[in-house]
This record gives structure tokens, C-alpha cells and sequence, in this order.
């Protein structure tokens, strides 16, 4: 362009000198332009230079500077985990293991009752293998059990990563480790481990492959266990779940029963120290045990409770007022609509037992009186209050939903079944509850599987007004020899609700005293431990929704010490057999009640508390309460003639039965409340309430 | 050095003396680093793909010995020759590059390559220094004829090339060439407010190549935008940065580059960071540098504008290629699929720089008393002075 403009400029006169001009002219021009091209090129060069500098100045950022740092995955392989053991056992007793991330479960003494234990999961990249076939040698003899053609094969393959065994041990991972061939590398993992096997395994649950909680505890306390890696502390005493199971092992296996359940449970903090449902399984092989083997019968299960039922309509009627110790209630038989509630022909009862005769007699028609005299709602309230209309408020997600009638079917014919614990259905951990809350002073705890200790250790320092009504006046016994978690805090005080009041609570305790002092819980005695408690004796309903005549669930459901409660005690078998011992009876008097007596007797010092034989006769003292109390001046009492919840006051009663005088039997049975055509619970409670009371029989005159 | 004796005037002892033997030296470097980083790289990537292992190894062996054999050989050409080479190279590669939008190969959305037997071709690749070559003896030209139209049949050059790569398409390689254009304008002294008009189209261009290829668009987006989208291949680089650090993980003990894409090629100057560290690295990039600013500084003492503006397009081409190629590994620049001259698995890549370096090596042999474009003028200057 230079060129260009130059010539341009040139005259064409000076043609004749041209050649000469031009050469110079071009040749200054060319050396002009070289100038240029040379300045240039330098800014070319450092144009490069700076480039370049950039680059080294972006690497340097790169790898020393402001490294990014490679991700785990990536150099895995360069920067293997170092396998950790413990050869000489130093972390034993550390449940927190370093590799493991779930949390451990112990019970309320630290004994392990889940752990996680640290596995490895052996690959290899085969691609890194020298020789496959001594490799597999070599590992042979750290992992016997491996398939040695198998193990050639995978390593063979043209494959970067195969997996050689699973969930090996640590030592046995160091051993491989230690052995240095190449190309072979571990995967931490842990597995969950059930030390203890069978026991507590309905409340352990089950964790999935991934170490997700699916069952129990482990679902329930799943986030907590998975974010704190402290243990879980459970209330369960594993000595005392260890005896029960034992005890209601022998006692299924003893009456055949079909399966069986046990709870034991502190009154006053509501924690369960013991939960065994039967058949049972190895908590470790969750995943092969049967359906029947995980049904968890005291949370799951739902029971009629039958007589153990008549404990709560005792104690509604105390506390509302309606019915005082002195009370007397007909035993004579009902007839409502097609149905009848009566007692067994063998009790043979006086046709009018005061209310302590109708707790420690059981007498069917007089606790069905019981819950007239209290009525449909108040009857409603009470219960919903108890908890029985709601799932047992505790640590298992397997907590079902008791089996109620609708409250608008809930006519007096439901009303008296109720009373005496039929129509519906419960499951043991809620009878157990609500034992507790009328014999602890009337309060209603939340039974927790949670260690009251462990969760809330504040919590003992909060005095309340209401104390034990009947102190632990022996020197042997307010000094325990053994002082366990819960003794240290003596003086735990029951919370929640209070459903009833401090004094109807005493007369509840010695009424449930006098059914195993002179009723028909005897057999529930443990010398020393001052037993109370009541039986329950529900026939089952068959496969054609009918009530089975020779089929029962026998409970007995007891709190031990009655002078100062401490523990309630629950025993439910489902279908026992009748053995000779027995002489032919299935109620509840022959077999639950025993069982509570053994366990008892072997759970009580195992719980600091020791039998108490000297001071028995002065202990029993302040417990009793007499068959047929006196009635006090200013009352008139229920009785004869003054039955207001009778509905017979509106319609003729039935005739009365004969020849009433011993009543000494085990149980009474279930009522006669059975349709003709024995249809399922659930339609028998509507069958029942569809018949209004126009239907029932003609009134008849009532004996004294 | 051998040194050769000055008796001897064989043909191949005058190429020696005269030949620029410190660039042979340095491409003898990079070509010994090429095979090493290939023995790390390489197996991964080839395994990944289901080939041999060595593969890549051997195939390299066969190309980077067929490309020093070249670069010799071209280095010996004299001037005159290599001016027919590069015309004669740059219409069949310009032909070639054209086929390729008819037959060519097309891998990962582009038409850039003609399958031969073992290797496939990316013509493009030989454009570049022939192209180079043919822009310089254009603009020299004119100043020896004065009616000869360099400038405007080299733009027209330009155009063609621009609409063929355009339409591959392929952005790396029309940003190379139009930059190697622009130097090669810069130094053959063309007005600065034209350079900055040219700077200003070439930003223009992009934005609009911005604007068309969505490929482009996404990697700008994300070199601008860290945050922002899939950086999975730069990240990996980057780690492989970072565990290189200064002195590297040592050969062979590289773990990034099994999940690096294009380990062997594109990638290949990360495997060298994590092997061999930031040192190495270092000085990969000093003999680059050497080689490029080497050559353009020797062109100071040179004085044949054809010489001078050929030689500054292909140092530029080739320092350029390997600019693109370190720095988007880097992350300083948007991604760019680029190999690494004479480090990065690849033929034609191979074949090409080999040709560009020869013909850098040809151009700045010492040619006094050689009948070429600096004589004349030699003999000029001394006319007028006397």
C-alpha cells in the first residue's frame, strides 16, 4: 500500500529518471518497511510471551497456587483407605466405632443390643493384576471359603473392577492388606449385628441392606441413629427380658399356647424394662422369620381384654362418684335382647357382691351393672382418656389401632360388655398402661422404650404433691442391696394426666391386692412382693366370627409391690391347653397368673427389690380392704333397691339364678353375650345396639 | 552440536550448517515428551475404548517418525520450493477441506475429517501452514511487482477458507487462521487503524459465531459462568492440576487421566501436570515459547518480506496451536479442541506441524550467497550508497 501510494505520486515527467528513482525510492521504501516489519515481529514475540506467561501463570494457579483438590473417587485407587482393626481390642467397649455411622442400641445397663460392626467389601482391578492364579492363592488363605476357580475366573476377566468377597472382618482385611498384591482393594461398610439373638428382637426391629431401619427401634429412632452416633439406651433390662422370655417360653410351651405375651413395665415412669412376644425370632435373620414370628402381640396383637377390663370400670365408678367400696351390684344373670351375661354356673355368687367381692370374684353381670351406673359417655370419655381409643403411645411404629365400637353404636348393651371387657379389643401394652394408671396414684405415663435416664436426666428432681400412698416402710427394702439406674433417682414421680385421685388410687391398689390375697388370683402370689393385679379370661373368636366356648386369651395383669408400686406385670396367653395340673381349666387363674408369680419372684432383686416375709403380716394390714365393706353413716348405698343404672328398673328382669354361695373358682368366663348365630365381634357390638331396649325381655322382679 | 567440517560441501552437510539446529533440538524435546506422556495417557484411554492397549503407543511411534522424517526433509527445500509446496499443498488441501463438507467423516457433529486407510485426515490441519506460506509469497509479491494484487487475492484466499470452515464447521480452526492472517498482516506493515479494524471484525465474528453455533455459545457460557452447567471435563483437568501439584505423582502414577476424555489428545498437557507436575509443565511450555520467539527473532536479522511474513505465520500458527491447546486445559480460555504439537496422539496433527515446522526450518536456514530474495536487494543498497 505504501508501494501503492508512492507510485501514485509520482510524475509521469520524470519517466527518463525513473529506473534510477525507482530503485532507490524502492529500496528506501523496502528499507522503511522493513523497519516496520522488524519493530513488529518484536510485538509478535511479545505478544507469545505474554501468552505463554499467562499459561505458566494459570499453571502455577493450577498446581501449587490454588489447587483444586481431586475428588475422592478419583484417586481412590492411588490413595487407598488404610484398613483399621483393633487386634488388641483397645475401642472394646466403645460402641461408637470410628468406621461404623449407626449409632448402637444398648439397654438400660450398656449391654449391646445392636451394633454396627465395620466390614469390607473386597475387589480387585483385574487390569492391575500381575498373576491372577497366585493371587487367588494367596487370598485363599486369608478367605478359605473362597471358590478358587471362581476366583481365577473374575480376576481374569478384562474388567476393571470385580468384587471377590463380602463383609469380611477387619483382621481378616488387614491380613489381605498385608499380603501386597497388587490390584486388590476394599470398600469400607458396616453390617448390623443383634448380639443377643431372640431377645427383644420385636422391639430391635430391622434394618434393610442399605442400613435403613424397617422395623422396631431401628425405624422408629432411625434419624436419630443415623445423625447421633452416641448409643440409643433403651429402658429394657436385658437380665429381666431375659427371664420373662424365659418364663413365657416354659409357660406356651407348658400350655401349648399359640403364642404368648409378656410386659414389664415401671409405673411410675412408664418405662418398659421387659417386652416379649412369642413365637418370636433371631433378630439377625429377620428377613427369614415367618409373619406369625414378627407379629409383635403386645403392641400389634389386639386382645379382648375380658376381665382385666373390669379394673378400669372399677375405677370410673370410684372416680366419678357414681359407686363407693360399700356398693353393691347384682350378679344375677342379664337377658338382653337374644343375649345373656351371666357368670359361669360353677361360680356360683351371692346375687349381690360389694365392689371388692366383684373385682377379686370377677362377676360378669355386676361389673356390667358397674358401667350402667356410670353411663355410656361418661364410660366413653373415661376410656378414650386411658388411651384405648388411640394406639399405645410408643417407641414402635408397629403400634396398632385398638378395635372400638363407633361411639353411636354405643347403646347400653355396649355399655355393659364393655364393662367387663368384651366388644373390644386392645393390645396388651395398653391394659398394661392403663393397670399402671390406677394403681401408681392415678396418673397416666407414657410407656416409653426409651431410658428415662438417658433421655431426660433433669427430669428426676421435680418433686410433685402426690407421693406413694403407702411408703416402703421396711429398712431392707427402702435400702436395696443392689442399686440399679433406676433406684439411684428413688423418688421418680409419675407424669401426666391425672385420671384419678390419690385416695381412689388406694382403694383400686387394695382391691387389685385382695384379688390375690382372697380372690381368684391367688395363684399370681409371690411371697414378699405383695402381688396385685387382676385376671382376664376372653373366649376367641373363631374363624366363623363366633365366640369359641373352649378357646381363650388368658392375661393377668399385676402390679408388684401393691405397698409401693414400682411394676406392673402383664402375662397374656393366647389359646393355652388345659393340662392336668390345671384340671381342665384354661382361665387365666391357672396359667397367667402363675407365670406373673414366677417371673416375679425372679425379676424382683434382679430389680433391687427383695421379698419382704417378716413385715408381711403388717404390710398386708395397711393393704387390706374387707370383702364387704362397712357402709359409712350419711350414705345410702347401692344395693338392693337403689340400682339406678338398671335397665331391668325399666323392664322385668329375668329370674334369678339358684343356689349362689361358693365363689371360688379361677375366672369367671366370659359372659352368655352370644348371638345365635355367633357373628364377627364387631357385628355381634352392632347386632347388639341395633336392638333397641324395646326388644328386650319383660321385666321381672329381682331377689334380694 | 556435530560439528561438520566447512570442507565438506555435500548438500546434506550445508542443510546442517546452515539449518537452525536449536529448534530441531527443541521439537527433538517435545517429541521425546510426546512419546513418554503417550505411555501414560494413552493405555487408559485405549482400554476405555475397548482397542489394544498399545495401540496409540505404536501407532504414534509410526506417525511421530513419518513426521520427522518430514520435517527434515521439508527443512532441506529451498526457498523456491517450498513456495511451490505450500501453493501446490494449499489448493489440494483447500480441495480436500472442500470434500470434506461432501464425503467427509463426520465425529461428534463435525465434518472435518476424510478416512484413509490407518489414519483419517483432517485437511484443515494442512491449510493452516500452506495457507501461511501462500499469504506471505502474495504479499511479497506485490512489492516486487507492483501490479501484482497480493492483498486482495489473499483476502480472497481468506474468504474461501472462512466460508469452508464455517460450514465444517470449525470455529478452532477459523480462529486460528484468521489470527495467523491477522499477525501475518500485522507484520507485513499494514496500517494500524486497518489491524484494529480487522482486531474489531474478528471480535465481531465471534460474537457472531457466539450468536449462530450453540456449541460455541455453551462453551463460552460455562468458561464464563464456573457455576453454571456441566464442567466435568475442565474440573477433571483441573484435578489432575492439583494432584500433579509441583513435582507430580510420578510416571505412571497418574489417576485423573483414567477419567480424563481425550487423555491422550486433548487432554494430554493435564496428564503431564498430574505425572509429572508443575515443573515439567513449566518447562513444556519455556520450549514452546523458545521455539516460537526464537524463530520470529531470528527474522530480525532476516530481510526478505516473504521470508519474514511466512516465517511469523507459521511460528504465530504454531504458537497459537499450542496456546489454545495449554490454556483451555487450564480453564484460561474457553475449550477448544486443539492437540498439543508433537505431544497430542494424532497423524494428521502430526503430519501438519511437521510440515510447518519444516518449513520454518527451510525459511530461516542461512542462505548467503544463495541466489534468494535477499541478494537483490543487498546489492541494491550497496549501488545506491556507492
Amino acid at each position: 500500500m505504501i508501494d501503492d501510494a508512492g507510485h501514485q505520486r509520482t510524475p509521469r515527467a520524470d519517466r527518463s529518471a525513473r529506473e534510477d528513482v525507482r530503485i532507490t525510492d524502492g529500496d528506501l521504501r523496502l528499507r522503511a518497511a522493513r523497519e516496520v516489519m522488524h519493530k513488529r515481529l518484536l510485538f509478535v514475540a511479545g505478544g507469545f510471551g505474554i501468552l505463554f506467561g499467562a499459561v505458566g501463570l494459570k499453571l502455577a494457579a493450577a498446581t501449587v497456587w490454588m489447587p483444586m483438590a481431586p475428588e475422592k473417587r478419583q484417586i481412590a485407587p492411588q490413595v487407598p483407605d488404610i484398613p483399621k482393626s483393633d487386634p488388641r481390642g483397645l475401642m472394646a467397649g466403645d460402641f461408637t466405632l470410628p468406621q461404623v455411622h449407626r449409632a448402637s442400641i444398648v439397654d438400660r445397663n450398656g449391654q449391646a443390643l445392636a451394633i454396627s460392626l465395620p466390614v469390607a467389601q473386597v475387589y480387585a482391578n483385574p487390569q492391575e493384576l500381575i498373576d491372577p492364579e497366585d493371587a487367588a492363592d494367596k487370598l485363599m488363605k486369608v478367605l478359605p471359603a473362597l471358590d478358587r476357580a471362581e476366583t481365577v475366573r473374575r480376576l481374569g476377566l478384562k474388567k476393571q473392577f470385580v468384587y471377590l468377597a463380602r463383609d469380611i472382618s477387619p483382621n481378616q482385611e488387614i491380613a489381605i492388606n498385608n499380603l501386597g498384591i497388587p490390584g486388590i482393594y476394599f470398600e469400607p461398610g458396616e453390617r448390623r449385628h443383634y448380639p443377643l439373638g431372640r431377645t427383644a428382637a420385636h422391639i430391635m426391629g430391622a434394618v434393610d441392606i442399605d442400613d435403613h431401619g424397617v422395623a422396631g427401634v431401628e425405624r422408629f429412632f432411625d434419624k436419630r441413629l443415623t445423625s447421633d452416633r452416641t448409643p440409643l439406651t433403651l429402658s429394657l433390662d436385658v437380665r429381666v427380658q431375659a427371664v420373662v422370655h424365659d418364663e413365657l417360653q416354659a409357660a406356651k410351651d407348658n400350655f401349648q399356647a399359640i403364642g404368648a405375651c409378656a410386659i414389664v413395665m415401671d409405673v411410675r415412669s412408664g418405662e418398659i424394662v421387659a417386652m416379649v412376644s412369642l413365637p418370636d425370632y433371631d433378630a439377625n435373620n429377620y428377613a427369614h422369620a415367618t409373619d406369625d414370628e414378627r407379629f409383635d402381640r403386645a403392641v400389634t396383637g389386639m386382645y379382648e381384654p375380658g376381665s382385666t377390663f373390669k379394673l378400669q370400670t372399677a375405677a370410673m365408678a370410684l372416680q366419678l362418684g357414681v359407686a363407693h367400696p360399700w356398693d353393691r351390684f347384682s350378679t344375677i344373670p342379664i337377658h338382653i335382647g337374644r343375649f345373656t351375661i351371666s357368670d359361669m354356673k360353677t361360680d356360683h355368687f351371692a346375687p349381690w357382691l360389694s365392689m371388692p367381692a366383684v373385682m377379686a370374684y370377677s362377676s360378669n353381670p355386676a361389673a356390667a351393672h358397674m358401667a350402667l351406673d356410670v353411663g355410656a359417655q361418661r364410660q366413653q370419655d373415661w376410656l378414650r382418656a386411658m388411651g384405648f381409643f388411640a394406639p399405645v403411645p410408643v417407641e414402635l411404629p408397629e403400634a396398632g389401632r385398638p378395635i372400638v365400637p363407633a361411639t353411636r353404636n354405643w347403646g347400653i348393651s355396649t355399655v355393659m360388655t364393655v364393662g367387663f371387657g368384651h366388644g373390644v379389643a386392645e393390645p396388651p401394652l395398653s391394659i398394661v398402661r392403663g393397670t399402671a394408671a390406677t394403681a401408681n396414684g392415678g396418673i397416666l405415663v407414657k410407656p416409653t422404650l426409651v431410658s428415662r435416664a438417658s433421655a431426660a436426666p433433669a427430669q428426676a428432681t421435680a418433686p410433685a404433691a402426690m407421693t406413694a400412698p403407702a411408703p416402703l416402710t421396711d429398712p431392707s427394702m427402702a435400702k436395696p442391696a443392689v442399686v440399679t439406674a433406676t433406684d439411684a433417682d428413688d423418688v421418680v414421680q409419675p407424669e401426666g394426666p391425672r385420671l384419678l385421685s390419690e385416695a381412689n388410687s388406694a382403694i383400686v391398689r387394695k382391691m387389685l391386692r385382695l384379688v390375690v390375697t382372697q380372690g381368684i388370683g391367688k395363684s399370681a402370689e409371690s411371697p414378699g412382693y405383695f402381688v396385685g393385679g387382676k385376671t382376664g379370661t376372653a373366649e376367641k373368636i373363631g374363624p366363623h366370627g363366633g365366640y369359641l366356648k373352649h378357646v381363650n386369651v388368658s392375661a393377668f395383669t399385676g402390679v408388684f409391690p401393691m405397698n409401693a408400686p414400682r411394676y406392673a406385670v402383664y402375662v397374656m396367653l393366647d389359646s393355652p391347653k388345659p393340662t392336668p395340673q390345671t384340671h381342665g381349666w384354661t382361665t387365666a387363674g391357672w396359667n397367667a397368673a402363675p407365670t406373673v408369680s414366677k417371673i416375679i419372684s425372679r425379676v424382683g432383686p434382679m430389680l433391687s427389690l427383695f421379698p419382704d416375709a417378716a413385715h408381711a403380716a403388717e404390710i398386708d394390714a395397711t393393704l387390706a380392704i374387707p370383702m364387704e365393706p362397712g357402709v359409712p353413716p350419711g350414705y345410702r348405698p347401692l344395693g338392693p333397691g337403689n340400682d339406678p343404672g338398671d335397665p331391668r328398673n325399666r323392664e322385668p328382669a329375668t329370674k334369678p339364678p339358684a343356689g349362689h354361695g361358693r365363689a371360688s373358682r379361677p375366672d369367671s368366663t366370659v359372659a352368655d353375650l352370644r348371638p345365635r348365630e355367633q357373628p364377627a365381634m364387631g357385628a355381634r357390638v352392632q347386632t347388639v345396639a341395633a336392638h333397641p331396649s324395646t326388644h328386650l325381655p319383660p321385666p321381672t322382679p329381682r331377689l334380694d | 552440536m556435530a560439528v561438520v567440517s566447512r570442507a565438506d560441501n555435500s548438500k546434506l552437510a550445508r542443510w546442517w550448517r546452515n539449518v537452525d539446529r536449536p529448534t530441531i533440538a527443541a521439537v527433538g524435546v517435545l517429541i521425546s515428551f510426546g512419546y513418554i506422556l503417550m505411555l501414560a495417557a494413552s493405555p487408559a484411554v485405549a482400554t476405555r475404548i475397548g482397542a489394544s492397549r498399545d495401540m496409540f503407543i505404536l501407532k504414534q511411534v509410526i506417525f511421530l517418525s513419518l513426521a520427522g522424517l518430514v520435517m527434515l526433509g521439508v527443512s532441506m527445500l529451498s526457498l523456491n520450493a517450498i513456495k511451490k509446496l505450500a501453493i501446490v499443498g494449499g489448493a489440494l488441501a483447500l480441495a480436500a477441506t472442500a470434500m470434506t463438507l461432501v464425503h467427509g467423516m463426520e465425529i461428534k457433529g463435525a465434518r472435518r475429517w476424510i478416512a484413509l486407510p490407518l489414519m483419517s485426515v483432517q485437511p484443515s490441519e494442512f491449510l493452516k501452514p500452506c495457507f501461511a506460506v501462500v499469504t506471505a509469497w502474495l504479499l511479497a509479491e506485490r512489492r516486487k511487482r507492483r501490479m501484482f494484487p497480493g492483498l486482495p487475492l489473499a483476502i480472497v484466499g481468506f474468504g474461501v477458507i472462512l466460508v469452508l470452515l464455517k460450514s465444517q464447521p470449525d470455529i478452532g480452526m477459523l480462529s486460528v487462521i484468521t489470527m495467523v492472517f491477522m499477525t501475518q498482516l500485522f507484520v507485513d506493515g499494514l496500517n494500524l487503524v486497518l489491524v484494529a479494524g480487522g482486531v474489531a471484525a474478528m471480535i465481531g465474528a465471534f460474537f457472531g459465531a457466539y450468536v449462530i453455533f450453540p456449541h460455541v455459545r455453551s462453551r463460552v457460557e460455562r468458561f464464563l459462568h464456573p457455576n453454571v452447567g456441566d464442567h466435568y471435563q475442565i474440573d477433571t483437568a483441573l484435578r489432575a492440576f492439583g494432584n500433579g501439584g509441583l513435582t507430580g505423582r510420578g510416571p505412571g502414577e497418574g489417576r485423573v487421566k483414567d477419567l480424563l476424555p481425550d487423555a491422550h489428545a486433548d487432554f494430554v498437557f493435564a496428564v503431564a501436570g498430574e505425572e509429572y507436575g508443575m515443573l515439567v509443565c513449566l518447562f513444556i511450555i519455556a520450549v514452546f515459547l523458545f521455539i516460537v520467539v526464537r524463530s520470529v527473532l531470528k527474522l530480525m536479522r532476516e530481510d526478505d518480506p516473504f521470508v519474514i511474513v511466512a516465517t511469523a505465520g507459521l511460528a504465530t500458527g504454531f504458537g497459537l496451536q499450542a496456546f489454545i491447546n495449554m490454556g483451555s486445559t487450564l480453564h484460561l480460555i474457553p475449550t477448544k479442541g486443539m492437540t498439543l504439537p508433537f505431544i497430542s496422539y494424532g497423524g494428521s496433527s502430526a503430519l501438519s506441524i511437521a510440515l510447518t515446522i519444516g518449513m520454518m526450518l527451510a525459511l530461516t536456514r542461512h542462505r548467503i550467497g544463495s541466489a534468494s530474495g535477499q541478494e537483490p536487494s543487498f546489492i541494491m543498497q550497496k549501488t545506491v550508497s556507492a
